[in-house]
């Protein structure tokens, strides 16, 4: 008999132990691959060694991407003027609308391989990629809602609960853990599937135009937006002035005036999807921005040194690199049913 | 036979929840005062320099506070938001008191925890202590109002911050104790005089500066009167 009670307890308690341990295992989210595309170089930093990236939060972070309940009015979502088919920035306008019709200052940058970055935004006022939304949420010409609201929004939806607790093992919905899969939807962003990787990679090869307008923009363009990411992310100015909202740009960053009108080189990957162009979208074609390149004036205060020398293209010539920089759109990307709500 | 699985379940249940070893704490207490007067908020205060003014809002970073002692000692890289309209209690372990030379803080938040990305506890944006557009802690948050401020509803709004280079604004406090100042003491009370935040090495006019809210110039001199305002409660 006392052996049987004796037998008894022990089993409960390895039961108990049992279960404890299994709480842990039973979360067991397929961790997903983020594999960085051939011929590209390893991301600065890898985002997700302290944000594990999974389906589940992936899938969590895009449901939140396109949730326009999280703005102030219900009306503005991330996806509002980051849109898919305009390689996730907001198509022909030059700023994009918030809650109330409201404008934002400055226009919508794409987002694309946002992993190769080290800093975001057009000032990098960003210093990492899971703090990227708390801007656009919270800023009153954006989608203008407090943050704790946000958090009393997702807490009352159901259906988060359930995708908080499949992304990170229970069903507590925190700050960090709204930034860390809106992080992971970002994060996954990657264009790298154009005309131009596949002539890279031997699948395809670039008519005579296309070649002739590589050879330019690699002559020319490449010194900035460096291949085969388009870009540097360094802080450049290029020539544009001042505007109307007194946009300093990067040096409202770092409060150093060597800064002034210095804004981060955008990728051009994609970028005749990415209309208009600049930081404020006051240049509304390719054509019109190789000309503010060929006619600057190289005297500007402050003007990038790249951009001392001038640059002297003929009609031609300029026709022929528009030419190269369609081949710099994604299909697979902007059509990617995966990023697709 | 069932007394002895009993002793075994129960010598594992309090493992379990005695899986760290209670070491002996001593609370420190942070209270902020204005010369002397303990809670200073929603009250009418004048600084040295004769203007008027109410705090309605002070909040700030306190991270890796700890003993200094003649041996090293480790960083805690604890990090905590002392709000002056709540009790700040924070329990300090404490090895041996003899060997104990002060007390020593980082008012603000250290870089790297400036851009690690998403955190929570004190560092949770949530607590509005971080800028969404230039992105870093505000260490020191001041908010209140005085008839000679310019700014919009005779605001004054301090958010101090910066992390990067000479305009950094965290501040290594330093406050010496001794054996005598611990003897007989439950706990250790740390004063802030909001007073010494005006007047300190650098001079600080409502009137000329009611509102600061962004890294740079202004809130590296802010912060240099930062050491100034601290002091340990002599009772």
């Amino acid at each position: 008999m006392k052996f049987k009670v004796t037998i008894f307890f022990f089993l409960f308690f390895a039961a108990a132990l049992l279960l404890i341990s299994a709480g842990k295992i039973l979360y067991a989210p397929t961790p997903l691959k983020f594999s960085v595309p051939k011929g590209f170089p390893a991301p600065p930093t890898n985002i997700f060694t302290k944000n594990r990236l999974t389906p589940q939060g992936f899938d969590l972070g895009k449901k939140m991407f396109y949730d326009a309940r999280l703005s102030k009015n219900g009306e503005v979502s991330c996806a509002s003027c980051h849109q898919q088919f305009a390689a996730f920035a907001t198509y022909d306008h030059d700023l994009s609308h918030g809650v109330n019709n409201s404008f934002s200052n400055r226009n919508a940058p794409a987002l694309i391989n946002l992993a190769w970055m080290k800093e975001w935004h057009w000032d990098g006022g960003i210093s990492h990629i899971e703090m990227l939304p708390l801007s656009p949420l919270s800023a009153a010409n954006e989608m203008g809602e407090k943050l704790d609201t946000v958090i009393l929004k997702l807490k009352a939806d159901a259906s988060y609960t359930r995708m908080f607790k499949a992304a990170f093992g229970d069903a507590t919905i925190t700050t960090e853990r709204m930034l860390k899969a809106f992080a992971q939807f970002t994060g996954s962003l990657v264009s790298a599937d154009s005309k131009y990787d596949k002539v890279k990679r031997g699948e395809a090869t670039f008519i005579l135009p296309e070649q002739k307008g590589y050879e330019i923009f690699k002559a020319n363009c490449n010194s900035c937006h460096r291949e085969p990411l388009f870009t540097d992310n360094s802080f450049r100015s290029n020539g544009i002035m001042l505007n109307r909202f007194n946009d300093v740009g990067r040096q409202a960053i770092t409060q150093d005036k060597k800064d002034s009108l210095k804004f981060k080189v955008p990728t051009l990957r994609n970028i005749a999807l990415t209309l208009p162009y600049m930081h404020d979208g006051q240049i509304n074609s390719l054509e019109k921005v190789i000309t503010h390149y060929t006619t600057l004036n190289t005297g500007i205060v402050n003007l990038d040194p790249l951009l001392t020398k001038k640059i002297n293209l003929t009609d031609k010539e300029q026709k022929q690199l528009v030419l190269f920089l369609y081949t710099l759109t994604d299909t697979s990307f902007t059509k990617n049913k995966r990023f697709a709500p | 036979m069932i007394k002895f699985s009993f002793l075994l379940f129960s010598i594992a249940i309090a493992n379990g929840c005695m899986g760290q070893k209670k070491q002996a704490t001593t609370p420190i207490i942070f209270e902020t005062v204005c010369k002397g007067d303990i809670s200073i908020l929603n009250k009418n205060l004048v600084n040295d320099f004769g203007e008027n003014y109410t705090i309605t809002k002070l909040k700030y970073y306190v991270s890796n506070v700890k003993f200094e002692t003649r041996e090293k000692r480790k960083t805690t890289g604890d990090v905590n938001l002392i709000d002056a309209a709540k009790k700040n209690i924070i329990s300090l372990p404490v090895t041996n008191k003899k060997n104990i030379t002060g007390i020593s803080f980082l008012l603000g938040v250290d870089s790297i925890l400036n851009c690690s990305g998403a955190q929570s506890g004190a560092l949770d944006p949530l607590n509005d202590m971080f800028w969404t557009w230039n992105n870093g802690y505000i260490f020191f948050k001041l908010e209140g109002n005085s008839k000679v401020s310019k700014a919009d509803l005779h605001r004054i709004e301090h958010h101090i911050g910066g992390f990067k280079g000479s305009n950094k604004t965290m501040r290594k406090i330093y406050l010496p104790i001794n054996e005598a100042l611990l003897k007989g003491k439950k706990n250790l009370v740390i004063q802030l005089d909001i007073n010494k935040y005006w007047n300190g090495i650098n001079k600080l006019k409502l009137a000329e500066q009611p509102v600061i809210a962004t890294p740079g110039i202004l809130a590296k001199n802010v912060a240099d009167n930062f050491d100034a305002m601290f002091s340990i409660k002599n009772n």
